[in-house]
């Protein structure tokens, strides 16, 4: 069974769309055993730009991957991750694919594309993924427009064939997300998605997250930026494994 | 669906996988080419062997034993047989222009020969000159027509093949004016000291013999295994008979069962009393050394051999003096033959499937390459939303279609080299003057060029099943990864 979708109540700024309960994550570095994620509370509502700030180890991608369903948190925990109202890490494998799959998109820092594919295969292989081959036959050409329009809406209109060597960090960044958002998720997480960018073009990407966050996309998005950061409606500190800063909407203003 | 479309992108834009579906294609392409010549060996020496001994062969001593015209008769009668005849076999010395060579010699009879072995099948100049007897003066060509054959021959720019032509088949055209009638022989084709293959496996009429005379001396035996005086004849050669076993071509000559039975004393003959010298009054039936049957299509060998032998025994208690001789299926008389060859395509086989076995570990080795330079692909596979069993799916399809790629061109190269042996040998010997089979080395005159159809699906299915098994391993690492430390991987 799978698990419901938000959608039909999406947009409803009051409701909370995930939340994260008591989140822990060990690591072992060879005879060292870190302990990055000390209990992580947290809450996201519906159509919101979560900004989560950190310094570089504080376990903020970490976190972004238990959301994300990429990875599970320590057993002896007990972290959940709740997200429809069921907690994530206890879907079988095949309903948790289909999370990441339908539910959440992810932005990377590096991109991340495939390199053997098109900008336009990229986007369409997300949408792929989630289907058998007869569902696929379907809906391919319904997908395959809206593929192309997402990427026209980026700005990518004149390299839908490009594969990624021959296109700019910028334009690499806009197809990622592109690809994050073909499966319409309710909720994009990104992960310093500006922070292989040179300014200016960190700046445009910032853009295209304020334009999808203005049409209602929620949004959680990890960086160790200020000014990146600055940019959400609502920003969080991440430090020593906990979530310390307050819910301070004010701050930025 | 998107695993499909991942593993034929991989396919069409990755240098390694090709040189895992190269590995494949050579060593399939190997295991092919070794078993269809080994094969095809072996089925040329089963035919062959049967060409020349038929299905039974009856086989006596050199002295030979009697009343075969009454056991032939009965043989006959016998529901499971087409035909049987009689031969006789021994050997001999034979004079080919002055060139003195052993021979084996078998005594025939071409009607029945024809009957038990498609004896005609194998005459390689004409099919008229089957070896009658005696040669009619009209069929032997005069002393003139044979100068300028010779004459032809010493100067082959001006061969006249018409004429020669003529001499085979229109014989009344060189009616013979004088000379006694002489018995016909027809030899092996490598027999001759003169005999030469062209490239293209074709001999040439006038590198041969043909309606010269010849000296044939045999040696009579006694019952107690004695010679008598060698008896020797002269012979005109009418043809020569080629059954690609080069063994039998180059060694055995035919000459009529009658001559042969005279010139080794077994026809029927008046009987002598050994100490005396003086005729018993009693004669001697007439003798023969082998009897050849064929069997009719559909009983087996076995049941065959059981009902000859059978037929054998009870037709030796019945007449008196009848040595029992020994009844053999062809297989058994030519087992050590084709046992060795059997043993030598199951060695080949097993060496070729122990190097393929290399393959195996090398398309092992190339997937694991694959696996983990494709690590961060199978992270971002895995973030957006592709399950585990899906990552091993695609690594596992991928062996599958490198294994059907490299069988493929595995099947295709094998039949190129197959079917065109013959022609690279050629091709070999005539640009580095290596002959890498040699007919005198080797049964047959021809490298076997078929191939068989199950043998061939078996080698390309077990070729595909062993690359998929070489990217097991690799799909299962490649499914175990976890997705985040797969997308940190560097």
């Amino acid at each position: 069974m799978s698990i419901a979708s938000p959608k039909s109540e999406i947009r409803n700024p009051q409701s909370e769309i995930l939340s994260a309960r008591g989140l822990h994550k060990h690591y072992r570095m060879g005879d060292e055993d870190l302990h990055v994620l000390r209990g992580i509370e947290l809450t996201v509502k519906h159509g919101e730009w979560l900004a989560v700030l950190g310094a570089s180890g504080s376990g903020k991608s970490t976190m972004l991957h238990l959301l994300g369903g990429l990875d599970r948190p320590d057993q002896a925990s007990e972290g959940q991750v709740l997200f429809g109202g069921r907690n994530i890490f206890q879907l079988g494998n095949g309903e948790l694919d289909r999370y990441r799959n339908r539910d959440v998109g992810f932005v990377f820092q590096f991109y991340h594309l495939l390199p053997e594919f098109t900008a336009l295969e990229n986007v369409m292989m997300a949408a792929m993924i989630g289907r058998p081959a007869w569902r696929w036959f379907g809906v391919r050409a319904a997908v395959r427009q809206r593929a192309e329009e997402l990427l026209k809406r980026l700005g990518l209109g004149e390299r839908l064939r490009h594969r990624p060597n021959r296109l700019s960090g910028g334009e690499r960044q806009r197809v990622a997300i592109a690809r994050a958002l073909v499966n319409q998720p309710a909720l994009l997480l990104a992960d310093e998605p500006t922070g292989n960018l040179d300014a200016e073009t960190g700046r445009q990407i910032l853009d295209v997250f304020g334009d999808l966050h203005q049409r209602g996309q929620t949004i959680v998005m990890v960086t160790h930026d200020e000014r990146i950061a600055a940019a959400a409606d609502r920003r969080l500190r991440l430090e020593a494994g906990r979530m310390g800063g307050r819910d301070n909407r004010d701050e930025h203003g | 669906m998107y695993k499909l479309v991942i593993i034929l992108r991989y396919l069409r834009r990755k240098l390694t996988p090709m040189f895992a579906a190269l590995a494949v294609t050579l060593c399939s392409a190997m295991v092919i080419i070794v078993i269809s010549i080994m094969g095809g060996f072996l089925e040329n020496m089963r035919s062959a062997a049967r060409t020349l001994e038929g299905d039974i062969i009856i086989q006596g001593d050199l002295y030979g034993f009697p009343h075969y015209e009454a056991l032939i008769a009965e043989l006959d009668a016998m529901p499971q047989v087409v035909a049987a005849t009689a031969n006789i076999k021994s050997y001999g010395l034979v004079n080919i222009s002055d060139m003195i060579q052993t021979v084996e010699v078998v005594g025939i009879e071409p009607q029945g020969m024809e009957k038990v072995v498609h004896y005609r099948d194998t005459l390689y100049w004409t099919r008229e000159h089957v070896l009658d007897d005696p040669i009619a003066p009209e069929d032997y060509p005069d002393a003139a027509t044979r100068e300028t054959y010779r004459a032809m021959r010493k100067n082959r720019a001006q061969v006249d093949y018409t004429k020669l032509g003529m001499a085979m088949a229109a014989p009344a055209e060189l009616r013979a004016q004088e000379g006694p009638a002489l018995s016909g022989i027809v030899m092996g084709i490598h027999v001759s000291p003169y005999a030469r293959r062209y490239p293209d496996g074709r001999y040439d009429v006038i590198d041969s013999q043909l309606l010269t005379e010849l000296t044939l001396t045999l040696l009579p035996v006694t019952s107690k295994g004695t010679l008598l005086e060698p008896a020797a004849r002269k012979l005109v050669l009418v043809n020569e008979f080629k059954t690609g076993l080069y063994a039998i071509d180059a060694n055995r000559v035919y000459i009529p069962f009658n001559v042969m039975q005279k010139m080794l004393g077994m026809d029927a003959h008046a009987d002598f009393d050994p100490d005396t010298g003086q005729p018993t009054g009693r004669t001697n039936p007439a003798r023969a050394t082998t009897v050849i049957l064929r069997g009719r299509d559909g009983v087996p060998l076995p049941a065959l051999k059981e009902a000859v032998t059978a037929k054998v025994e009870d037709f030796a208690k019945r007449h008196r003096n009848m040595r029992l001789p020994r009844v053999m299926t062809w297989e058994e008389k030519h087992a050590t033959f084709l046992g060795a060859v059997l043993k030598e395509k199951f060695l080949v086989t097993i060496l070729f499937a122990f190097i393929s076995i290399v393959a195996v570990v090398m398309i092992a080795v190339i997937f694991y390459m694959i696996v983990l330079e494709k690590t961060r692909d199978i992270g971002v596979l895995r973030a957006i939303g592709a399950s585990w069993r899906g990552i091993m799916g695609i690594f596992l399809g991928y062996g599958l279609a490198i294994g059907v790629v490299g069988a493929f061109l595995g099947f295709w190269l094998a039949a190129a080299v197959v079917w065109n042996i013959n022609g690279i040998q050629t091709f070999l010997t005539d640009v580095f003057g290596v002959t890498i089979w040699n007919p005198e080395v080797y049964y047959f005159d021809q490298i076997p060029n078929r191939m068989n159809p199950t043998e061939v699906t078996v080698i390309l299915a077990v070729a595909v099943v062993a690359s998929v098994l070489g990217s097991v391993i690799p799909a299962v690492l490649a499914a175990m990864l976890n997705p985040v430390e797969a997308l940190r991987y560097e």
